[in-house]
């Protein structure tokens, strides 16, 4: 199986992955992506040292990886669904495998961020920013709606997980504050 | 042979060859330069995860030799388990009973409770109990007291008593089943002795026209009653229990600070100390800071000094503290105190 001819297919009609019988292949190099992507992440968090070597460590990553991507994927597909827009859910998460493939742009960013030329969270943030616009663009391949549509629905779920972790955040820090005094 | 070959039939020349199609240049297709890109990226990451490798095995490296290159002093850290850490017990307000449903007010049966839990901690190599208290009732202190001394039974751990603002009656019964005592050189101490004491409304209820009747069963039932005056008999009666409660505060003392007995006796006519003058007659071993007192702790726990410290804090019962220290605010508590006007044989300084 050559995953470049499978990658230049994707690249090229994007529409392939929401065709009516897609090819096992092309959820392999979904799936592949999950993996590259996150050798990609766990890369970079290991030239910060921010995570602990060897195989069980990467395999914690990709766990979070997989569990996390299937959650926003629900999420999305959900959001979807209630809004009249029919398409399928397991194409969407491995739509989402395909945009993982940008997260191996960490690889050379950590080279960055450690001479100095870059900062991690501004390095995270930029290639955040491209696997989601990645998205949204096959989240439009995949269902019949709008770009602005696509951007909601791509959009939401990490709007709420930030809020969440914002209101854990404060809570946390009032109750540090309170203990303290 | 021109002129020949123009008038003279044209002579056959073989019929040209079905002409191949001109040679076009063929455009490489999208497709072929998409492949090419991706080829060409996949190279570079190939490399980038190449170089990272190496880079992450060369600061793995450094760091497992950083160690060899620390000072001495260090070493003695490295010694020692990382988990290894005082445990610090906080003991502030009067000692009571408590609530048992209040679990976050503190009470007697709690503070046990975490001396038990914190001295059965395998990483907890001693405690030290943060005292700030004018003592509470006999039974609450009696209660901490016989906690104290069943977890050094049981676990050899040392304690370690630290003297905040006031550490007397009570505080001091409690503090004299530690190890060490640490107080501030102004830390009001002492108050050795027992407290009675029952309130008479016999003349405001005449005042207001209120009448109390009494059945009883035999004639100290209704002993300490707040609604008529004091028997000699009761008050010699009573005198009989503060006597023998005192003797125990006596004994407590005597054993926990190891000194003879005469001597408590002199030291408790119910007077307070200053944590200097404390120091003089023996009733504390040093004076010193919180720091100081988890200094020593450490070093009696045989961690060293500046340990880790393991606090009993619990978010739910903090939360719940906090919610009812709001209440109070709106005055529940002054309420709650106003109703309990039953007496009450007490360990306790009342001069705060």
């Amino acid at each position: 199986m050559d995953y470049l001819n499978i990658l230049e297919e994707v690249i090229e009609r994007p529409e392939a992955l929401a065709a009516a019988e897609a090819p096992a292949e092309l959820g392999r190099a979904g799936l592949a992506g999950y993996a590259l992507g996150t050798l990609g992440i766990f890369t970079f968090l290991r030239l910060q040292s921010a995570v602990p070597p060897g195989v069980m460590s990467f395999l914690m990553v990709l766990f979070f990886v997989l569990a996390g991507n299937l959650l926003l994927a629900a999420i999305t597909h959900l959001f979807m669904d209630l809004t009249d827009a029919r398409g399928s859910a397991a194409r969407l998460f491995l739509a989402f495998g395909y945009t993982d493939y940008f997260f191996t742009l960490l690889v050379p960013a950590g080279f960055f961020v450690r001479l100095g030329y870059l900062g991690a969270f501004f390095s995270c943030c930029l290639c955040l920013a491209i696997v989601l616009y990645a998205r949204i663009g096959l989240v439009r391949k995949l269902y019949p709606v709008s770009a602005n549509k696509a951007a909601l629905s791509v959009g939401v779920p990490y709007a709420g997980f930030f809020t969440l972790g914002m209101f854990a955040f404060v809570y946390g820090l009032a109750w540090l504050i309170w203990l303290l005094i | 042979m021109e002129e020949n070959l123009n008038n003279n039939q044209v002579p056959q020349q073989p019929e040209p060859e079905k002409a191949a199609p001109p040679a076009v240049p063929v455009p490489v297709p999208a497709h072929s330069q998409t492949k090419l890109w991706l080829r060409a990226v996949a190279v570079l990451y190939a490399l980038s995860m190449f170089a990272a490798f190496a880079v992450i095995s060369k600061s793995d490296a450094a760091r497992k030799l950083k160690p060899n290159e620390m000072d001495i002093s260090k070493l003695t850290g490295l010694m020692q388990s990382k988990k290894d850490a005082v445990g610090v017990i906080p003991l502030y307000g009067v000692i009571t009973q408590g609530n048992s449903s209040r679990s976050w007010e503190g009470g007697s049966q709690q503070i046990a409770k975490r001396i038990k839990l914190m001295a059965e901690k395998k990483d907890v190599k001693a405690i030290l109990l943060d005292i700030n208290t004018p003592g509470g009732s006999v039974g609450a202190v009696q209660e901490i007291y016989s906690a104290i001394l069943r977890a050094k039974r049981e676990t050899k751990k040392p304690f370690v008593a630290r003297f905040g603002e006031v550490s007397a009656s009570g505080g001091y019964y409690v503090a004299a089943a530690c190890d060490v005592i640490y107080a501030q050189p102004g830390t009001i101490t002492g108050s050795i002795g027992v407290i009675f004491s029952v309130s008479n409304f016999e003349g405001l209820m005449k005042k207001v026209g209120m009448k109390n009747e009494t059945i009883k069963s035999g004639k100290f039932k209704d002993i300490g009653s707040p609604v008529r005056d004091m028997t000699a008999e009761e008050h010699k009666l009573l005198q009989g229990l503060i006597d023998d409660s005192y003797a125990q505060f006596v004994t407590a003392v005597a054993e926990g600070r190891q000194m003879p007995l005469e001597k408590v006796k002199t030291l408790a006519d119910g007077r307070i100390y200053s944590g200097g003058q404390a120091l003089k007659e023996g009733l504390i071993d040093k004076l010193g800071d919180l720091q100081d007192a988890l200094d020593a702790a450490g070093e009696l726990g045989k961690i060293g000094k500046n340990p880790r410290v393991v606090t009993t804090s619990d978010p739910l019962e903090n939360l719940m503290s906090l919610m009812d220290s709001k209440l109070q605010l709106f005055g529940s508590k002054a309420v709650s105190e106003a109703m309990e006007i039953e007496p009450r044989l007490e360990y306790r300084w009342y001069g705060r």
